[in-house]
This record gives C-alpha cells, sequence and structure tokens, in this order.
C-alpha cells in the first residue's frame, strides 16, 4: 500500500516529464495495471498541453518546407506495438553486482538503464550463485580505462558504445577485474589490477565458456605497473560466462575443451 | 478517399482554442496514419506554432529548437497510426510528444555551467512570450488558472514544464523538499485541469 502511495505521487512529475529514467520507469510499471491513474495521466496531460498552447509561438515559415520534404522521404510505422529491435532482446545477463552504466555521471540519459535494472533483479539469486566475491569499483581502474580508451580503437569503441555497461569485481586469489561490456556489440574490455603474481612458467587466460562452446580468448599479457590488459574479448554469445584461469604460459593444450585448472572468475554475461 | 477538400469552409483550419480543434486533430491524424501528405499539412499547421512555442521555451536555444521542432514533427509523421483517441486527445498526444523531445534535448546536453540558464527560467513573467496571435485567448485563460494556484505551486509547475526540471532540481531551486515538489505539482496540475475545464 505504502508502496503504492508513494509510486502514485509521481503523477504530478511524470505528467510534466519532470522525472528521472528510473522512476519513469516506476510509474510506468504502475500505469500498467492502474486504470484510475492511466485516466489521471490523460487528464494532466490535457492540462499540460493547455500550458503548451498558452507558449505558442509560430516558428519560422522555411521550417514548414523542410518538415514536409523530410516527412516525404519517411516511412510511417504501421499500427500495432512495435518489436523489439533483436539486439536489445539478446539474452545475456549481466554481471549481478556493482554494474555501473558508463555515462551516468553527469546525469545524463542512460540507454543501458534497462540492462542494469535487469541485472539488480536477479542479483539476489545469482549473487548466490556466483563463483567469486565482488568488491567496490576503484577510482584507478576507472583512471586505467580511460588510459586504454585511447590506445586502442577496438576498445574505445566498446567503451563509448551507447549501451556500455561497466562491472567490477574480486578475483579469488587476489586482484580486481573491470569489465566494459556493450550487449549490441557482443564484445568486451576486460582488465584486471593486482593480480596474484604467477611465475615466469604461467599466465593468466581468459575463456568464455557457453552453450555455443569454450573459446580460449587471449592469454593475457603480463601486468606492467599491476595492470592487466585491457583486453577485448568479441564474439560473445547467449548463456556465455567469462573465466579466468592461471595456465602454462604457451597457452592452454585444451582450447576446445573447458579449462581443466580452476577458475579465478566465473562471471556470468 | 484521403484527399481533404479544404475549400470546405468547416475544414478551415481551426486554431488550437477552438473547440472543433481536438476532434479535427484527431480527424486529421487518422488520414496521416495512411500517408495523407495533404492531412500532414494541416496538421502541421494547426500544431507547428504550439510545438515550436514549448520547445523553444524549455530548449531556448532557436536553432536547437527548430530542429527538435522538426524531429517531433516527423514523429508525429511517423507515428499517426500509433495514436489511440482512447488515451487522451490528439492535442495532449503531439504536445506530449513535444514537451519530452524538448526535455530529452536540454538533458542530454545539460552541463553544469548550463545552469545559469536556471535564473533566466526563474525570472521570465509568464507573459514573455508575446509573438503568438491564435493563442492569445487561450495565455489568458492559462495565465490565469496558473493565478488561482499557491505560489509554490505555480513555480513548480512553471520551472518544471517551462524550464525542463525535473521535481528533485525544483526542489533544490526553491529549497523545498522533493516529497513536497512532487505533490504540489500533482495538486497543481490537478487544480490547472479542473480551472481549464479539461474533459479528461
Amino acid at each position: 500500500m505504502r508502496h503504492t502511495r508513494d509510486v502514485h505521487t509521481l503523477a504530478g512529475p511524470y505528467a510534466m516529464d519532470a522525472i528521472s529514467p528510473p522512476d519513469r520507469a516506476r510509474f510506468d510499471r504502475h500505469l500498467a495495471w492502474c486504470e484510475d491513474c492511466a485516466r489521471e495521466i490523460a487528464g494532466l496531460r490535457e492540462a499540460t498541453a493547455r500550458l503548451a498552447a498558452a507558449a505558442a509561438v509560430s516558428p519560422p515559415p522555411a521550417l514548414k518546407a523542410r518538415v514536409m520534404a523530410a516527412a516525404a522521404a519517411t516511412r510511417q510505422r504501421p499500427p500495432g506495438p512495435e518489436p523489439e529491435p533483436a539486439l536489445r532482446t539478446w539474452p545475456l545477463r549481466t554481471w549481478p553486482l556493482r554494474t555501473r552504466p558508463l555515462r551516468t555521471r553527469q546525469g545524463r540519459p542512460t540507454p543501458s538503464r534497462r540492462l542494469v535494472m535487469a541485472a539488480g533483479a536477479v542479483a539476489a539469486a545469482a549473487a548466490v550463485a556466483a563463483a567469486v566475491v565482488f568488491g567496490v569499483s576503484s577510482g584507478g581502474m576507472r583512471d586505467q580505462l580511460s588510459q586504454a580508451q585511447a590506445s586502442s580503437q577496438q576498445v574505445a569503441a566498446v567503451l563509448t558504445a551507447r549501451d556500455a555497461t561497466m562491472m567490477t569485481g574480486a578475483v579469488r586469489g587476489g586482484g580486481t577485474v573491470t569489465i566494459v561490456m556493450s550487449h549490441s556489440m557482443r564484445e568486451l574490455v576486460f582488465t584486471a589490477a593486482a593480480l596474484h603474481a604467477l611465475p615466469a612458467s604461467r599466465g593468466y587466460e581468459l575463456w568464455l565458456i557457453g552453450p555455443a562452446g569454450d573459446r580460449a580468448v587471449i592469454m593475457l599479457p603480463p601486468a606492467r605497473h599491476g595492470m592487466t590488459g585491457p583486453v577485448v574479448a568479441s564474439g560473445l554469445r547467449p548463456g556465455d560466462h567469462l573465466a579466468l584461469t592461471a595456465e602454462p604460459a604457451a597457452g592452454a593444450a585444451h582450447p576446445a575443451g573447458r579449462p581443466t585448472t580452476p577458475m579465478m572468475l566465473d562471471v556470468v554475461l | 478517399m484521403t484527399a481533404i477538400d479544404r475549400s470546405d469552409p468547416d475544414r478551415a483550419r481551426p486554431s488550437a482554442a477552438e473547440p472543433g480543434a481536438a476532434a479535427d486533430l484527431t480527424t486529421y491524424l487518422r488520414l496521416v496514419a495512411r500517408g495523407d501528405a495533404d492531412a500532414f499539412d494541416t496538421v502541421y499547421d494547426q500544431v507547428a506554432a504550439t510545438v515550436f512555442g514549448i520547445v523553444r521555451r524549455v530548449v531556448r536555444d532557436p536553432a536547437q529548437s527548430e530542429e527538435v521542432t522538426q524531429d517531433v514533427l516527423l514523429e508525429v509523421w511517423r507515428n499517426a497510426a500509433k495514436f489511440d483517441p482512447g488515451r487522451g486527445s490528439a492535442t495532449a498526444w503531439v504536445m506530449t510528444l513535444a514537451h519530452r523531445r524538448a526535455v530529452d534535448r536540454v538533458r542530454s546536453v545539460q552541463k553544469e555551467s548550463e545552469r545559469e540558464r536556471r535564473t533566466a527560467v526563474a525570472d521570465v513573467p509568464f507573459d514573455e512570450v508575446a509573438e503568438a496571435v491564435e493563442s492569445s485567448l487561450e495565455r489568458e485563460r492559462v495565465r490565469r488558472c496558473l493565478g488561482s494556484l499557491t505560489e509554490l505551486q505555480r513555480e513548480s509547475v512553471t520551472l518544471a514544464y517551462y524550464g525542463g526540471y525535473t521535481y528533485s532540481q525544483v526542489a533544490s531551486l526553491l529549497g523545498v523538499p522533493g516529497g513536497t515538489i512532487k505533490t504540489r505539482m500533482r495538486d497543481a496540475l490537478i487544480r490547472l485541469r479542473d480551472c481549464l475545464g479539461v474533459a479528461s
């Protein structure tokens, strides 16, 4: 009850678009089953439309020709609900904790908001299953990612993707990883900090493990100043996990098989 | 079938303030949904000033306001088939679209350095816009109804709707708790709705 009433106080801000994206999404869900609320919003919007009418100003005459020309070159949408764009429904799940959309720092709109919220919804269940303990994202990691952006176009493309989502977590055995993933590009950028040092004969290997088969992504280059990567993993598929193992430096001898060595990290993408 | 006889005096471009306007806009939108360019021409004439007016009020920059207005009108063209008269008037549909686009535009370019806009907005007298001809009656009516609100209600609505601020931004501008602003906004719109005699 209390929750409903709380949501309902958003009716005024909602009708005037004076609302943040998460609040708007909350209220949209509320509207989906609350017919009275939908009616109320419709009434309030008639009022706001009058506020708009009171501000009417004739646009420059040239605008009309531009609009008419643009309309003539624009295909119209059919009636009925729009099918979801295929990439949006790609059933990857994000790492459940500490997800952080890249573009929110200045209060910008967040295209990945839905993704983040979906991740939040599965957090309770997934946190139990997660094979790692997650830590708090560090500013240093983000700085490293910023540097990486300048150094590689491929990395930059993922980091600047509209749906880029940042995730951080702790590696079993020591260290922190940061992943920035773009569902639409089906790519992620992986960096790690302060991984446990391995003898020269061994190295860390990154894997994608999933129903589509297990793929070795790359042997991670040796750490520099405690930082490993960034490296890019491409061709993510639904159901993939991202795993990290310690292997002989030459790479594992079982590229087509599941890693036999213990996983240091297992991320449900 | 889709041609509109524009010599018909009953069809002659009613202004937004006239009672018949909404019904006509609905009719024209149906035709637009079928790709009728003449009907779209009429829709443009009916809504362009209102769309441009509210967009300019929120966005401020004239060039950007034109861009957003063009986007909004194109969206009307593209999505005319999605308009559902059962869920509100055609005018409200178009204005909701316009206001949301305007707000999206300012929030996507919003930076701290632009916040000086806020004093400008707060100081804008309600009758600042003098160019509109058709809607002077409507403007008078709205001004009167805004005048019937409490000061806090009026400021909340003005900052949110004309200024494009979120309720939490309005709350901090006015130094009032967010929860208070939320309820004032709703109360204010309900009073405006009743004062303006909006059929809901």
